[in-house]
C-alpha cells in the first residue's frame, strides 16, 4: 500500500507540465526513438523477415528461393511495418517489460504537445493523439478523393479516355478502400479521442501507450494501399469488397489490400478496446451511464461494434491471401472451398462496418442539433436505446448484401424483415432530432449547418435503404450505380457531414482559435448543392440499367455521366476552402473563449486548448448534458475553471 | 406548440408531398418491362416510391418549418423551451414505421414468392459464364449453343447459372431479374419474357478486366420466330466452329473471344491484342509465329505488346487445354494469321 502511494505521488509530481526531454547528441540519436531509428529498424526488420523466408525456402527446396511476392508480403508489409513502430519507440515500455528490465517511471515526457514536432512521435497525450487522428485521415481523405475525381474523368464520356480498364478497377476499388478503412472510421475515431475523455472527466484514455501504437497503426495501412499503385501489375482492383475467386487471382498489388486491412483493422480493434475501458472504468463520480452525452453513447456501441465484428473481415482477408500464397482452397471450388463462403464472411463485418461509420456521427449530430437549437435531445433514452437496438439488429441483416448472390433462397426474406426493422431505430433518430429542433432558438452556425445537410441527406439514403431492402427491388438495381448513389447518400451526406459537423464544432477546442464563419458556410453550401448534384442522379441512371464499376457504358447515359462528372469536380473544388479555412484559421483565427457555443457538456468547460492533463480536479457530474431552458441546471461542476458556464454569447455570424 | 402553427406546417408539407410526387413522377426511372416478373417488381418499386414520399414529406415539411421559423433572433440568448419528450409521439413514430415496413415486406414477399415460381412447362437453357463472355446453351434443342439469349415470348424459361472462372451477374434491365453466377454452385433464375425485342444482357459483378465489356443481348422473339430460330443450323451471331476446325471452336469456347479482335472468329475485343496483327506480333517479340503463339498461350507474360497490361491473360491455359487442343488452337491461328497478311 506504501508503495502504491508512494508511486502515486511521484505520478502526480510528474503531472506538473514539462515538455520532452531534448534527444542526446552523436550516435545515441541512432538508439533514441524517432523516425532516425525507425530509419534504420524498418529496413533491419525487412532483412530479418526476408530472411527467414529465404532460409525455410532453402531448407523446403522451394525454388526460386527469393521469391518476389512471399518476400514482399512477409518483409515488406509485415516485418517492415512492425521495424518502424519499434523504431519510433511504439514498444519499447513493454519490450523492457516482457525482456525483464526495469520499466522507465512514468515521467510523461511522452505526453502532451509543445511544440509542432510532438505531434510527428509516439504521443500518449489523447488529444494530441484525436489530432493526429484528424489530420492523417484528412491527408487519406484527400488522396481517397483524387481517386474519385480520376474516376469520374475516365467516366464523363462513354468509352476509354484515360486508363486501361484494370487501372479504372484499381482507381475505384483503392478509392472506397481509403475512404472506409482510413477515413470514416479512423476519423470518428480521432474526433472521439479528442472529445470522450473529456466528456467523461477523465484525464486521458484508459491505455494511453495502446491508444499510441493504435494511432501509429493507421499511416502504414494507408501507405500500404497506396503503394499497390507502383507494384507490377497495379493497384488492388477487385474491389474494396474484394469478392474471392476474383481477388485471389488478381495481381500482387491485392495483398496490400489483404495486409492493410490487418493494419487497419487492429487499429480499430485496439482503439475501440480502450473506449469501452474508457467509458466503463474512467467516468468521473456522478456520471452515471443515463447522464452520459449521446456522443459517448455513440462511441460506446460503436466500439461494441468494431471489437466483435471486425475479426470477421481480419478472417476474410487472412483466407483469400492464405488461397493464393499457400493454395489453400478456401474459396476455391476446385480445392472444395466454397465461394460465397467469402460474402457471408465478409459482410459480416461489412454490414456492422456501416453503423461502425453511422453511429459516431449522430452522436455528433445529437451534440451539435441539442447546443445549437438551445433544447434538451427529445427522447434522450430512448436516443441511447435506439443506438443499442442498431447494435444488436445490425449483426442480423448481413446477408440483404447477397440477396442475388445465389445463397440459400429462402434466406432472403427474413433478411428482408431484419433490413427492414432497423428502419424504425434509425427513424426514432431522425424523428427526435427534429423534435429537438422544433420550438428551438437555432443558431445557423456551420456545425449546425452540417448536422442539418446530414439528418437531411441521411433521410434520402435511408429512403433509398428501404428500396434495397425489399428484395424483388433490390433484385432489380444490386450492383448498379443506385447502390452507388445510396452508399454515398449514407457515407457522404451521412458520416462525411457529420465529420465536418465534429471538426468545424469542436475546433475552437482543438486549436484554441475560431475558424472563419463565412468560408464555413461557403463550404458547407458548395459541398452540398454538389454532393446532390453528383448523387442524386445515380439513382436515376442505376434503376434504368447502368451498372456500377465499370470504365464504360451505354452511350445512352452519356448525358447524366458528365453532368455527374462536371458536378463532381465542383464538389470536390469545394475541399480546397475547406483546407484554407483550417490551415489559416488555425494560425490567424480569432482566439476561442473555452465555450463558445455555450454547451453543458464537460469538454466546453475547461479551456480551449484544454490543458495538458485535462483537468486540475476531476469534475464532479450533478445532472443530465442537454439541460437547455432548465433554469440553473448544470450538468458538472469543476473545481477551479468554471469560465464556461454563463458566459457571454458569442456573435459568430 | 408555442410558436408553430399546424396550418402552416400543412402547407409546407403540401409542398414538400408535391416536389416528391414530381420527383417521381417526371423523370423516366425504370426501363419497360419486358416480363412479368418486371411488371410485379415495378409494382413494388411504385409502392415503396408512394411510402417514401410521404415519409419524405413528413420530414422535409418538419425540417424545413423548423429552419424557417425558430431561427435564433441575432440578440437572442434564452434557450428554447425545456421539452425532454412525449411518451405519444414516442410511441407512434415507432408504432407507424413499424407498420409501413411490415406492409413493404408482405408485399415484398409475395412479389418474390410469384417470381420465384416457375409456369408450367418451363423452356430450360444453361447459362454458361466466363471472363468475359456470356454463352447460352438450349439443352431441348440439342444443347444448340448460341452467343445471345434468344426467349420465345409469353413462355415461362428457367436460368440455370454456371460460371467457369470467377463471379459474374446476369441482368437484363428489362427483365428486372438478377442472378450472380457463382463458380461451383448452379442457381437458377425464372423470367416469362412478354414483350417482343432486344434487351441488353449485363454482367453487373465485378469480374476482372474485361467487366465493363461482358454483354451479350437478348432477343424476345414471337413463338413462331422462336420455332424457326431453333431449326437454324447454327445460333444467330455465333461464329461458325466447324468450317476451321477444332481450332476455332477452342477460340470460342475458352473464351479467347472476348478479349481478342480476330477476323477468322469474327470477334472485336480490345482488351487483349489484336490477333490479325499476329505476324508483326511475333516479328516484334523475335520469334517464329508458330512458337510465338504457342508461347503467349501457355505463358503469356514471356512477350508481352507493348500499352497492355502484364497478367492479364489468364496463365492457366497450360493447364486447361490438353495437348491437341493446344495444337489445334496454334494450328488455327497460325492459318488466320497467315491468310490475314498475304
Amino acid at each position: 500500500m506504501t508503495t502504491f502511494t508512494g508511486i502515486a505521488a511521484e505520478h502526480d509530481e510528474a503531472h506538473v507540465a514539462h515538455g520532452p526531454k531534448p534527444p542526446p547528441r552523436g550516435w545515441r540519436r541512432l538508439l533514441y526513438p524517432g523516425f532516425l531509428r525507425a530509419a534504420w529498424m524498418a529496413p533491419l526488420f525487412f532483412g530479418i523477415g526476408s530472411g527467414i523466408v529465404c532460409l525455410l525456402r532453402w531448407w523446403g527446396g522451394w525454388h526460386p528461393i527469393w521469391f518476389g511476392s512471399i518476400i514482399t508480403l512477409v518483409g515488406a508489409l509485415v516485418a517492415l511495418p512492425i521495424g518502424f513502430l519499434a523504431g519510433i519507440g511504439a514498444f519499447d515500455y513493454w519490450v523492457r517489460y516482457a525482456i525483464g528490465a526495469p520499466t522507465q517511471p512514468e515521467d510523461h515526457s511522452g505526453h502532451g504537445a509543445y511544440s509542432w514536432r510532438d505531434y510527428f512521435r509516439v504521443n500518449t497525450d489523447h488529444k494530441v493523439i484525436g489530432i493526429q487522428y484528424l489530420t492523417t485521415t484528412i491527408f487519406f481523405f484527400l488522396a481517397a478523393g483524387l481517386l474519385a475525381l480520376m474516376v469520374r474523368a475516365e467516366l464523363a464520356k462513354p468509352g476509354m479516355q484515360f486508363f486501361d480498364n484494370q487501372t479504372y478497377n484499381g482507381l475505384f476499388s483503392v478509392h472506397a478502400s481509403l475512404m472506409i478503412f482510413l477515413f470514416v472510421i479512423p476519423a470518428f475515431a480521432g474526433i472521439a479521442n479528442f472529445v470522450v475523455p473529456l466528456m467523461l472527466g477523465a484525464p486521458d484514455m484508459a491505455f494511453p501507450r495502446l491508444n499510441a501504437l493504435s494511432y501509429w497503426l493507421l499511416p502504414i495501412a494507408g501507405i500500404m494501399m497506396l503503394c499497390s499503385f507502383i507494384v507490377p501489375g497495379g493497384a488492388f482492383a477487385a474491389g474494396w469488397t474484394g469478392y474471392a475467386p476474383l481477388s485471389v487471382h488478381q495481381p500482387l498489388g491485392t495483398i496490400f489490400f489483404n495486409m492493410g486491412v490487418q493494419w487497419a483493422g487492429a487499429s480499430s480493434i485496439m482503439t475501440a478496446l480502450n473506449f469501452l475501458v474508457t467509458i466503463i472504468t474512467m467516468r468521473a463520480p456522478g456520471m452515471t451511464f443515463w447522464r452520459m452525452p449521446l456522443l459517448v453513447w455513440a462511441n460506446f456501441t460503436t466500439s461494441l461494434l468494431v471489437v466483435i465484428a471486425t475479426p470477421f473481415i481480419a478472417g476474410s482477408q487472412f483466407f483469400v491471401m492464405f488461397d493464393r500464397v499457400m493454395h489453400t482452397s478456401f474459396f476455391e471450388t476446385g480445392g472444395g472451398g466454397y465461394a460465397l463462403g467469402y460474402q457471408h464472411i465478409f459482410w459480416f463485418y461489412s454490414h456492422p462496418a456501416v453503423y461502425i461509420m453511422m453511429l459516431p456521427g449522430f452522436g455528433i449530430a445529437s451534440e451539435v442539433i441539442s447546443v445549437m437549437a438551445r433544447k434538451p435531445i427529445f427522447g434522450y433514452r430512448l436516443m441511447a436505446l435506439s443506438l443499442l437496438a442498431i447494435l444488436v439488429l445490425g449483426f442480423s441483416v448481413w446477408a440483404h448484401h447477397m440477396f442475388v448472390s445465389g445463397m440459400a433462397p429462402w434466406l432472403r426474406v427474413p433478411m428482408m424483415i431484419t433490413t427492414l426493422l432497423i428502419a424504425i431505430p434509425t427513424g426514432i433518430k431522425v424523428f427526435s432530432w427534429l423534435a429537438t429542433l422544433w420550438d428551438g432558438k437555432i443558431l445557423f452556425c456551420t456545425p449546425m449547418l452540417w448536422a442539418l445537410g446530414f439528418v437531411s441527406m441521411f433521410v434520402i439514403g435511408g429512403l433509398s435503404g428501404i428500396y434495397l431492402g425489399a428484395v424483388p427491388i433490390d433484385i432489380h438495381v444490386s450492383d448498379t450505380y443506385f447502390v452507388v448513389a445510396h452508399i454515398h447518400y449514407v457515407l457522404f451526406g451521412g458520416s462525411l457531414f457529420t465529420i465536418f459537423a465534429g471538426i468545424y464544432y469542436w475546433f475552437p477546442k482543438m486549436t484554441g482559435r475560431m475558424y472563419d464563419e463565412r468560408l464555413g458556410k461557403l463550404h458547407f453550401w458548395l459541398t452540398f448543392v454538389g454532393f446532390n448534384a453528383t448523387f442524386f442522379p445515380m439513382h436515376l441512371i442505376g434503376v434504368q440499367g447502368m451498372p456500377r464499376r465499370v470504365s464504360d457504358y451505354d452511350p445512352i447515359f452519356a448525358h447524366w455521366n458528365m453532368f455527374i462528372s462536371v458536378a463532381s469536380f465542383g464538389l470536390g473544388a469545394s475541399t480546397i476552402v475547406f483546407l484554407y479555412n483550417m490551415v489559416h484559421s488555425m494560425r490567424f483565427g480569432r482566439v476561442a473563449e473555452s465555450n463558445p457555443w455555450r454547451s453543458l457538456t464537460i469538454e466546453w468547460q475547461v479551456s480551449s486548448p484544454p490543458p495538458v492533463f485535462n483537468f486540475d480536479e476531476i469534475p464532479q457530474v450533478i445532472g443530465n448534458p442537454y439541460e437547455y431552458g432548465v433554469p440553473g441546471a448544470r450538468h458538472a461542476v469543476l473545481g477551479g475553471v468554471r469560465e464556461g458556464i454563463g458566459a457571454e454569447p458569442v456573435p459568430v455570424d | 406548440m408555442r410558436r408553430g402553427s399546424i396550418v402552416q406546417l400543412a402547407l409546407f408539407a403540401a409542398v414538400a408531398a408535391t416536389l416528391g410526387v414530381l420527383l417521381a413522377l417526371l423523370p423516366n426511372w425504370l426501363p419497360i418491362a419486358a416480363s412479368r416478373e418486371a411488371g410485379r417488381i415495378h409494382f413494388v418499386f411504385w409502392f415503396v416510391t408512394g411510402i417514401c414520399v410521404f415519409i419524405f414529406a413528413i420530414v422535409a415539411a418538419v425540417l424545413g418549418y423548423a429552419v424557417w421559423k425558430f431561427r435564433r433572433p441575432p440578440d437572442d440568448d434564452t434557450d428554447g423551451p425545456p421539452i425532454h419528450g412525449h411518451t405519444g409521439l414516442e410511441i407512434a413514430w415507432t408504432a407507424i414505421p413499424f407498420l409501413l415496413v411490415t406492409a413493404i415486406a408482405i408485399v415484398s414477399a409475395i412479389v418474390l414468392a410469384k417470381d420465384d415460381a416457375a409456369g408450367a412447362n418451363p423452356l430450360r437453357i444453361d447459362v454458361v459464364a466466363q471472363q468475359f463472355k456470356w454463352s447460352f446453351f438450349y439443352p431441348s434443342l440439342g444443347r444448340k449453343e448460341s452467343d445471345e439469349l434468344v426467349l420465345p415470348v409469353n413462355r415461362s424459361v428457367v436460368l440455370t447459372m454456371t460460371s467457369k472462372d470467377v463471379i459474374h451477374s446476369f441482368w437484363v434491365p428489362e427483365f428486372s431479374q438478377k442472378q450472380d453466377v457463382v463458380p461451383g454452385i448452379h442457381p437458377t433464375l425464372h423470367i416469362t419474357p412478354d414483350r417482343i425485342g432486344t434487351y441488353p444482357v449485363i454482367c453487373t459483378e465485378l469480374c476482372g478486366e474485361g467487366h465493363a465489356l461482358m454483354r451479350s443481348r437478348a432477343r424476345v422473339l414471337s413463338a413462331t420466330g422462336f420455332a424457326k430460330w431453333a431449326k437454324s443450323g447454327r445460333a444467330a451471331g455465333a461464329p461458325a466452329p466447324s468450317a476451321a476446325g477444332p481450332g476455332a471452336a477452342l477460340f470460342t469456347a475458352q473464351g479467347c473471344i472476348a478479349c481478342h479482335t480476330l477476323a477468322a472468329a469474327g470477334s472485336h475485343g480490345t482488351i487483349g491484342p489484336d490477333l490479325d496483327k499476329l505476324k508483326a506480333e511475333a516479328a516484334r517479340a523475335g520469334k517464329a509465329l508458330p512458337a510465338f503463339v504457342r508461347e503467349s498461350i501457355v505463358s503469356p507474360n514471356a512477350y508481352v505488346e507493348p500499352h497492355f497490361p502484364k497478367n492479364t491473360m489468364p496463365q492457366n491455359f497450360a493447364q486447361k487445354l490438353t495437348k491437341s487442343q493446344l495444337t489445334s488452337l496454334v494450328r488455327f491461328l497460325v492459318t488466320s494469321a497467315k491468310k490475314g497478311s498475304k
